[in-house]
């Protein structure tokens, strides 16, 4: 997993890199604007879930792995696709497009059976895993280019709770979520069917 | 393994040098500050302790010593005695003798105290104020005294806690390095692996050895308890205590003590009879209460008799019908031990009144729930006239548990053998569609049977338990499982082995969806979702 770079670089405001297993060099950048003082930057990992991209800091990612064997789970919720055991620990696996009733991303026919990959989510006292389709990346951004409070919110069917803010990197629309608050929200207490 | 008696020895040995540290230190406060009331109070209570404990394991010399300086010591406190120089010499040497003795318990060359230490001792006893009568001087013990550390350590129970969770992953990773050593079939890491088995096979039952305290440790607080509930109630009970040095895990021991007093108070004030009404029913006066312990393969078994009214069935089918638990016209038929199985019902309770000690919404049901919790069994036996028993099966660690492999729908699952009747294979044409629910006769006994696929994996509004087209192939293999004295019979498309299996309970967000007891990793690193048979159960009759 790419480490977060400490002190950024006010040059840069915005570097994608290619987290698969191992840090990859820096395959984006844009020149910011003159910008005489550090900014409070922000490391985020970013996903797809349906066709839209949705990040978590860094800090709440444990670790990024190719989805290990799921066993199913009977009488858990839906989004619950079951335990793995990743490194010993046997952790609950979680579907977020099946939790926020996001329409997957259409599968081109004919495409051979995708790699998945696992996001462990470290929260204080346990781990959880999120599945997502593609290698998530990873992006250096201003605080500052976090929108934390668009108006439009109220309507998305994901609770505003759960949404740190929106980031705009790009063209990118970035969805920021707040892991900490899914996963330690009431609904997911009580999951019991 | 070391005996039992050499065991009570030891502790006997190193509390006694605890003591002897601790007198050491409060008797040099003391002389510093010889008004201080409240070390005086401490060094009497170290010698009472020491005393009775020498006492109670047969050292009378050192009983004998102790009794001698307490004397002393309560004269000091009763300002009869002056704690001036040559007393506190007196008193110096006489602790110093003790250490002698306790450090020298099992050495037969350390012969008689010294005489003349206790004469001097004597004399400062019996002749108060009076010191006419010379001290004489006594040869000093502590001119080649060595320091030594105790033998035994306190240790946070918490940090064996640690201890164990560490072994359990272990077990689960050398059962997983042992199948793939079988894969690749190199010898050398065979027997590295087999080697590591045994390593780590001993280790776990050190530490849980580690673990593990008498059962007398709870049992012996009950005297007292008794004692202090009969005489609330004007009962006459004596409680008789058999098994005490049977061992348990010491959690296990502290989850069920909660349960064991609430049974106990319900015993005393529920089930034995006043005196007058004893006698009237030609039973002796005093009320008979049994607190047993027994091992019986890998389980503890305790249980609570009593000599009491027993349980009027009456009663039981009066208040099951009246909570609409059971249907009037069914009640009657049901046999004595389903019908006791209501007792641990929530809300469930028989008592009119509340008293002090009992009745006060707490019921069998807490109990239970302790009970299941550690995966123990607890049942009711139960005569009218002639007394209640109750019968609690423990498991003796918690970590470990001897369990049932099985395959559903391609998952692997486990069910503990504690739980577990009997395995049986039956055709199909065996199993019978009455109302809802499949019925199978297993050794004349009438069964429900469920298909765990269509409980665990069918969508709730196409469930449909009572259909044995549901099932897969002509013979069912059928697991008889019991919970409260109900049996039930579970399908599972495969059967495996039995296996000794490390249970981790599961985090969140899964950790209250309580038809699991938790996961386990099997040696092929897969993992085995571990059932829980109360949970279970009541999930097939709620969906009934």
């Amino acid at each position: 997993m790419a480490q977060a770079k400490k002190g950024a670089n006010p040059q840069t405001e915005a570097e994608v890199n290619n987290t698969e297993q191992a840090s990859a060099p820096a395959d984006n950048r844009e020149s910011s604007p003159k910008n005489t003082r550090p900014e409070e930057m922000v490391h985020l990992v970013v996903f797809k879930l349906g066709t839209e991209s949705y990040g978590i800091k860094i800090e709440q990612v444990k670790e990024v792995t190719v989805t290990p064997t799921i066993t199913r789970m009977p009488r858990t919720p839906h989004f619950i696709k079951g335990v793995a055991n990743i490194r010993g620990d046997i952790i609950a696996i979680m579907n977020l497009e099946e939790r926020f009733g996001i329409r997957p991303a259409p599968v081109p026919e004919n495409e051979p059976v995708r790699t998945t990959y696992t996001l462990v989510i470290e929260a204080k006292d346990y781990s959880i895993g999120v599945v997502v389709q593609e290698v998530p990346q990873s992006l250096n951004i201003a605080m500052s280019k976090i929108d934390k409070a668009p108006s439009f919110l109220q309507d998305v069917s994901i609770n505003e709770n759960y949404i740190e803010g929106i980031a705009k990197v790009n063209n990118q629309l970035i969805v920021v979520l707040d892991m900490f608050k899914i996963l330690t929200h009431d609904e997911i207490k009580q999951l019991v069917s | 393994m070391k005996s039992r008696e050499q065991e009570y020895k030891e502790i006997f040995i190193a509390e006694a040098l605890e003591y002897f540290d601790a007198l050491n230190r409060h008797i040099s406060d003391l002389e510093r500050k010889p008004q201080d009331d409240h070390v005086l109070a401490e060094i009497f209570r170290l010698l009472h302790n020491l005393k009775a404990n020498a006492k109670a394991i047969g050292y009378l010399q050192i009983s004998e010593v102790s009794h001698k300086l307490e004397t002393a010591f309560s004269l000091i406190r009763n300002k009869e005695l002056s704690f001036s120089d040559e007393v506190v010499t007196v008193l110096f040497d006489g602790i110093d003798m003790l250490g002698e003795l306790i450090s020298n318990v099992d050495n037969p060359g350390m012969g008689e105290p010294d005489p003349v230490l206790l004469r001097n001792l004597d004399i400062i006893v019996d002749n108060l104020s009076d010191s006419t009568i010379e001290l004489a001087k006594v040869q000093k013990y502590n001119t080649s005294r060595k320091l030594s550390l105790s033998d035994l350590i306190y240790i946070q129970i918490k940090k064996l806690d640690h201890l164990l969770n560490l072994v359990g992953e272990l077990m689960i990773d050398r059962d997983r390095i042992l199948s793939i050593s079988r894969e690749l079939n190199n010898d050398e890491l065979m027997s590295v692996s087999s080697h590591l088995y045994r390593i780590t096979e001993e280790l776990q039952y050190s530490v849980m050895d580690a673990r593990l305290v008498t059962v007398g440790s709870l049992f012996n607080k009950f005297p007292r308890i008794v004692r202090d509930i009969a005489v609330a109630e004007k009962k006459e009970v004596n409680l008789e205590l058999i098994g005490q040095d049977i061992q348990i895990d010491r959690n296990i021991l502290q989850i069920i003590t909660d349960s064991l007093l609430h049974l106990v108070r319900n015993a005393i004030t529920h089930g034995i009879e006043k005196p007058e009404e004893r006698l009237k029913a030609g039973k002796p006066r005093e009320g008979r209460l049994a607190l047993t312990a027994r091992n019986d393969r890998e389980n503890v078994v305790i249980k609570l008799i009593d000599d009491g009214k027993g349980i009027d069935l009456k009663q039981v089918r009066k208040a099951a019908v009246d909570r609409r638990m059971v249907p009037a016209d069914v009640v009657e038929n049901l046999p004595q031990a389903e019908l006791l199985s209501y007792l641990f019902e929530p809300g469930f309770s028989l008592a009119k009144e509340v008293t002090e000690f009992s009745g006060r919404g707490v019921g069998l049901d807490v109990v239970k729930n302790a009970i299941d919790s550690i995966g123990g069994r607890i049942n009711i036996e139960s005569e009218k006239g002639k007394g209640t028993t109750f019968i609690l099966r423990l498991p003796t660690s918690i970590a470990v548990k001897g369990a049932l492999l099985f395959e559903v729908d391609d998952i692997y699952y486990a069910i503990p053998l504690i739980h577990t009747e009997s395995v049986v294979s039956m055709d199909v044409s065996e199993l019978h569609e009455v109302g809802e629910v499949l019925l199978a006769d297993v050794k004349g006994e009438t069964i429900a049977v469920v298909y765990l696929n269509e409980l665990l994996n069918s969508a709730p509004d196409t469930m449909r338990l009572g259909d044995v087209t549901r099932l897969k192939g002509q013979v069912q293999n059928i697991i008889i499982v019991s919970y409260n004295n109900r049996k039930l019979g579970l399908i599972v498309d495969k059967l495996y082995r039995q296996q000794d299996i490390v249970v981790k309970s599961l985090k969140k967000p899964l950790d209250n969806i309580d038809i699991y007891g938790g996961v386990t990793l099997l040696g092929t690193g897969k993992v085995c979702l571990v059932l829980d048979v109360p949970a279970i159960t009541r999930y097939f009759i709620n969906r009934r």
